[in-house]
């Protein structure tokens, strides 16, 4: 087994245990070999969100992203297929396309001024004929594809694995839930403009925690939104709902509003006229969850998504629903980009949809009130994690994390009508302790041996 | 210019340009010293205040490049006054508390132009560029965010008032950690 200068396997195996007993070393979020094993492990072998299908519009549409460390080119072709490519240039490895987002039919490359269609075809060759003759094959040197591209509900994902499991097996029964939250409208959803980004100094494990599976942050990190009303002024808001852990480390937290189940606002607060096709379009179980809970949640590593309804600051009355997916990129031990997204149904009236938009902003976009404080306290662990006690390896310091809420404790509802290992409460960190055993298993998993090509 | 718009038009003189150019550096004096009631009061009851995205486009080097549909503000003067309630009367507004240390460097006042508008009050279309540094804590590095503002400067019953501000920023991904402030 390959691995890393300062890791081992017992140092790996070591961490299992550890997370057995509800607790995780704080080294794991500093520390420089563990950041490079889990670029390669983790994020070259995960299937990695690059975009939703309504940023690619038209034929020619196209987007640049990132997989960590990785430039990628995500076009659509004449025929509307996806596709992705590493965006850099197959003759001497140059960025490819500079730009956000865009549309066109080539690219032409600024070095030597190589140009690849849409489909990644190299089509051009300066002055090609003269230099390289007929014994150059051209089809040798297309833009080097993404291995695997697909998509689910809109989502578009890409895995650098060649030897991945399909998205389908990966998303396992998050799927379900995905379905609730992105295909409860005909029209599906939509992304209102670019991705905002941002970048924070944390950990990636941090802010993916954070989202996924930290309900319990918001009663002291946001107590200001509830001193102001913005989110429920109960002490013990989001507890209230199920915490349920997913295959592969993913999972969902359906929030309730309070302790009766019933959710004041039905649908998230969307409009009224919309209710018929979201019970047209959801099964009974998960028509029951859009209707009395919020979504918070992630699909891991790096995904996290949010489904919630909250008032615009300008205290106009009323509470509108939008959905945020975020990737956490991460660029360094303690440096995550941000990449945010709004989106909302189609469906909805133009005006509906703005507002939604402008209740993003004020409570989850990087100006919101909710956001500004997370990114404040995630710098925080940041800060307080490089030193010689927190970094300690023979754990002589106790420099562990604390993920024992509910342990042992809590028990899964058996008569819960969704998929996946429901729990009756969303302050527990068994989602959490489901995460790091996602990572630590994958940090662990060998490249499985490649059947050679005959 | 037809008659109407003539009428209209304002000349510049170098009394509102001073008033102006006034005007903006108190604006960052009372946001740097931390006055964000005092900021509120010289914000028109109907002000309009957006801060959309700058993206990376493909093209010639004066391609438009904001997305407007993309945006980190969008804020009426009631929700302004929330933002600064909560700095003002919560105790948990971590992003703020311990107060992180923060100026607005504003330069290149450019009064485009002035006009007369229908309720009869002055009005300045007014670009600055600013630049905002802030540090936290015992930091070593400050964020940075800088770019350009495009104001609509107004004398209502003799007193300045900002009516419209949309603030483009240079950086695609944003120097800062969060936007708990304001530019
Ligand atoms: S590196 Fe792109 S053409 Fe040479
Ligand atoms: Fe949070």
């Amino acid at each position: 087994m390959e691995r890393h200068s300062g890791i081992t396997k017992e140092t790996l195996l070591n961490l299992k245990e550890k997370l057995k007993d509800g607790v995780l070393p704080q080294w794991v979020l500093a520390d420089r070999d563990m950041y490079d094993l889990e670029i390669k492990q983790v994020f070259g072998k995960t299937w990695q969100f690059l975009a939703h299908e309504s940023e690619l519009k038209e034929p020619g549409s196209y987007v640049t992203r990132w997989i960590a460390n990785d430039p990628i080119l995500l076009t659509k072709t004449k025929s509307g297929e996806i596709k992705a490519f590493l965006n850099s240039c197959t003759h001497r490895g140059t960025l490819l396309c500079t730009a956000d987002s865009g549309k066109q039919k080539s690219f032409t490359c600024p070095f030597h001024g190589w140009t690849y269609n849409n489909e990644g075809g190299l089509v051009g060759i300066a002055v090609g004929n003269k230099v390289y003759g007929e014994e150059m094959n051209k089809e040798d040197w297309n833009l080097r594809p993404v291995p695997n591209v697909d998509s689910y509900q809109g989502m578009i994902f890409g895995n650098l694995d060649p030897n991945a499991e399909s998205l389908s097996d990966y998303l396992g029964n998050m799927k379900w839930y995905l379905d609730m939250m992105l295909g409860r409208s005909d029209g599906g959803m939509e992304v209102q403009g670019s991705p905002q980004r941002y970048v924070v100094e944390a950990n990636w494990k941090v802010t993916a925690e954070n989202f996924e599976s930290d309900p319990y942050h918001v009663q002291f990190t946001h107590k200001s939104s509830k001193e102001l009303g913005i989110a429920p002024n109960d002490p013990f808001f989001p507890g209230h709902g199920h915490q349920v852990v997913l295959d592969n480390g993913h999972g969902i937290n359906l929030v309730q509003f309070d302790d009766t189940g019933v959710s004041p606002i039905p649908y998230q607060g969307m409009p009224e006229s919309m209710w018929p096709m979201f019970q047209k379009n959801l099964n009974e179980a998960q028509n029951d969850m859009v209707k009395d809970t919020f979504f918070v949640g992630g699909v891991y590593p790096n995904l996290g998504f949010l489904q919630f309804s909250l008032p615009l600051l300008d205290s106009e009355p009323g509470l509108y629903n939008f959905l945020n997916f975020r990737v956490w990129r991460p660029l360094a031990p303690d440096k995550v980009e941000v990449w945010s997204w709004h989106l909302i149904d189609k469906d909805a009236p133009e005006e509906y949809k703005e507002k939604s938009y402008v209740t993003f902003l004020g409570t989850f976009g990087p100006s919101g009130l909710l956001e500004q404080d997370d990114a404040e306290i995630w710098s925080r662990v940041t800060q307080a994690s490089n030193g010689i006690m927190a970094q300690n390896k023979d754990l002589s310091y106790n420099s562990f994390l604390n993920y024992l809420m509910g342990m042992d404790r809590v028990q899964p509802n058996e008569d819960f009508p969704g998929p996946g290992v429901a729990y009756p409460l969303c302050f527990l960190d068994t989602l959490s302790r489901s995460m790091h055993k996602k990572w630590i298993d994958l940090l662990l998993a060998e490249s499985p041996v490649k059947e050679e090509v005959r | 210019m037809n008659q109407q718009e003539a009428v209209k038009t304002l000349t510049i003189s170098y009394e509102v340009q001073i008033e102006i150019t006034q005007f903006l550096y108190r604006e960052a004096h009372l946001l740097d010293s931390r006055n964000y009631r005092g900021w509120l009061d010289l914000l028109a009851e109907d002000i309009v205040y957006q801060m959309p995205a700058r993206i990376t486009t493909e093209g010639k080097h004066d391609i438009p490049n904001i997305d407007y549909k993309s945006r980190y503000f969008e804020e009426t003067k009631q929700s302004l006054i929330t933002r600064v309630k909560r700095l003002d009367s919560t105790s948990s507004a971590w992003a703020e508390i311990s107060g992180p240390r923060q100026r607005h460097f504003i330069s290149n006042i450019l009064i485009e132009k002035g006009v007369m508008n229908d309720e009869g009050n002055e009005e300045y279309f007014v670009r600055s560029n600013f630049l905002f540094k802030r540090n936290r804590g015992s930091a070593l590095t400050s964020e940075e965010l800088f770019g350009c503002r495009e104001d609509v400067i107004r004398k209502e019953n003799g007193e300045w008032r900002l009516a419209s501000r949309i603030i483009y920023p240079d950086q695609t991904v944003l120097g800062t950690i969060n936007l708990s402030m304001f530019l």
